[in-house]
């Protein structure tokens, strides 16, 4: 597609509030941090962008709410371009930020009106006052934000996002630095606002048990591309259901291991103590095959069976990755 | 309207920020409170003056202490910015559906703001304390003219500043030598006739010195004002315009500056 060509209007599938094509950013150096990124998000989907740091979400998060300027490729959020639209992209779009965007000496009511005002929400107070009770913050309104626990930050700034009722909200790693509690309690308004609202959700974290389960479809992004696009148990089971987690006595590396389970069906993926086997086997079946390895010679301290997550898959693809990398790396060098 | 909306929103944001952080601007009036109640008065006694017959030192100096507070403060605004930059919500605001240049300009609007209530206070506390102004339409609309575009003009220096210094903390070394050094030379406390050659030549081309004789002029008169010392002319109509004039280049150099640097910084 033409650089110029816009993807903001027409086409059937236009109706989707996200459209990315062929997106590439490069910053001096020069630094590729993404490399022509395409993917669609459906109306009223939760769709987390997924990878390691550095791997270009945060760039992709900042092109789509206008912050980066794309190098090449398309972007078009609520059906406007965000070359040449960006303030209708804008007024379409809520953000969370990776870190606290707040103003600090104001209380929470007062930075939602600022909100309003810049977006012009009607009826402000009627729905300020809804959403504060929807994230629970009610009581604590008209309390200066620097006297807020990080959770209750992070839920005021979802409560602010929410605010013009936008028809993509963005969500940069928004759990980061709460606790379990706090980034349970919110997933859960996350997912009841989604319900209330119907907003279309476009998230970026490194939590992948909470993206497993809070995602409609994911992307895992590797080095500025997209790796692996699907529904989360889509992904898990293309890899194979079953894991056998091998750890490693000290001093042993997984050199020999490898060696012995080379032509075994299954992924496996190398940690930093041990292996793990992804297999698309029945359980009891990877649990024998497994078993009749020497596993004491090759120096396996304790072998552990579950259901694979999209941690696994994550890992699987991203250290694909890297290996490829390696390997193109030493055959350019020979 | 959306514009207008956006940037009256951002406007009362950064006056809000100023009247919340009462001991700021107490600390920064401080000084000049001081000269108006204590140490101009003083002085005045001790029998230092303009060397204008017409004119009691109290009020020639009490008019002086404008040029301090009002770059002094709006280099502290300054401060705001880094804040929003570094630990606040400028991020918020790139993504507002508003013109982005909204945000600086609604800023400078802000610290004018602050400073015509600064204006006022001196002017204010002066008269209680004994000084004399006359007022005339022209001349102190002038006056105000000229305040207003130093205000801005350094403010919008230390948004440029704020944007493009590489460390945060050398923000703070620079509020006291942008903020305060011209003051002592450009005829705030003494006409500038009686500094040394060189520095004096220096003080006809800071934008201060033009305030200070502006403001003078608007309040007390244009035989204290001092213009004809920059400009070695007669006609005191065409020295308050080419003086309003440096000060709209300054001002406007400034926000120039400030803007381009915004736009950098805010647009990877």
């Amino acid at each position: 597609m033409p650089a110029s060509t816009s993807i903001a209007s027409g086409g059937a599938r236009d109706a989707d509030p996200v459209v990315v094509s062929e997106l590439t950013k490069t910053y001096p150096g020069p630094v590729h941090a993404v490399r022509g990124l395409s993917f669609r998000v459906k109306a009223g989907e939760i769709f987390g962008l997924l990878g390691p740091n550095g791997a270009g979400k945060t760039t992709t998060v900042g092109v789509l709410t206008t912050l980066t300027r794309p190098t090449s490729g398309q972007a078009a959020v609520g059906g406007h371009d965000v070359r040449t639209d960006p303030v209708e992209v804008r007024r379409s779009i809520g953000v969370v930020f990776q870190d606290s965007v707040l103003d600090n000496d104001f209380s929470g009511a007062q930075n939602l009106r600022l909100h309003a005002r810049l977006w012009r929400v009607p009826d402000a107070e009627r729905r300020i006052a809804s959403l504060l009770a929807a994230v629970g913050l009610t009581e604590r309104a008209d309390d200066v934000v620097w006297t807020y626990s990080g959770g209750m930050r992070r839920r005021l700034e979802i409560a602010r996002a929410l605010l013009a009722d936008p028809k993509v909200m963005f969500l940069d790693e928004p759990t980061l630095g709460l606790d379990p509690i706090a980034r349970r309690d919110l997933w859960q308004v996350v997912r009841t606002l989604r319900e209330r609202h119907g907003v279309t959700i476009v998230l970026s974290t490194h939590y992948l048990e909470e993206a497993q389960d809070v995602c409609d479809r994911v992307a895992i992004v590797d080095k500025g591309l997209i790796v692996e696009e699907g529904k989360p148990l889509e992904l898990v089971e293309r890899l194979g259901n079953e894991v056998a987690d091998l750890a490693l006595a000290d001093g042993h590396d997984a050199t020999e291991l490898l060696a012995a389970l080379d032509g075994r069906p299954g992924h496996i993926i190398r940690g930093g103590s041990g292996v793990s086997i992804v297999s698309a086997e029945p359980r009891q079946l990877l649990t024998d095959r497994i078993s009749a390895l020497p596993l004491s010679e090759l120096g396996v301290t304790t072998m552990t069976v579950r259901h694979a997550t999209l941690n696994d898959v994550f890992l699987h693809l991203t250290a694909s990755a890297s290996e490829q990398d390696l390997a193109s790396a030493a055959g350019s060098r020979a | 309207m959306s514009a207008a909306a956006g940037f009256a929103a951002l406007y009362q944001r950064r006056v809000a920020i100023a009247v919340k952080t009462p001991v700021a601007l107490v600390s920064q009036a401080l000084l000049p409170i001081l000269w108006v109640l204590v140490v101009g008065p003083a002085l005045a006694g001790t029998g230092a003056g303009s060397k204008d017959p017409h004119v009691d030192y109290f009020s020639y100096v009490a008019i002086g202490q404008i040029v301090f507070i009002l770059p002094f403060s709006a280099m502290f605004a300054g401060l705001t910015v880094l804040n929003d930059r570094n630990f606040g919500v400028l991020r918020e605001l790139l993504v507002a559906p508003i013109r982005r240049a909204t945000i600086p300009l609604a800023s400078i609007a802000a610290v004018i703001t602050v400073a015509a209530g600064q204006i006022t206070l001196i002017v204010v506390l002066s008269v209680l304390r004994g000084a004399h102004f006359h007022l005339a339409v022209g001349p102190t609309l002038a006056a105000l003219v000229a305040g207003g575009l130093l205000a801005g003009g350094t403010y919008a220096l230390a948004e440029y500043l704020a944007y493009t210094l590489k460390q945060p903390q050398t923000f703070g070394t620079l509020i006291p030598a942008i903020g305060a050094t011209p003051y002592l030379l450009c005829g705030a406390l003494y006409p500038i006739a009686t500094l040394p050659d060189g520095v004096r030549q220096l003080s006809w081309i800071l934008p201060w010195s033009h305030a200070v004789a502006l403001l003078r002029d608007g309040f007390i008169g244009s035989g204290s004002s001092h213009l004809d010392q920059i400009w070695h002319m007669r006609s005191q109509t065409a020295m308050v315009l080419l003086s309003l004039g440096v000060l709209a280049v300054f001002a406007g150099v400034m926000v120039a500056l400030a803007m381009r640097a915004f736009r950098r910084a805010t647009l990877a």
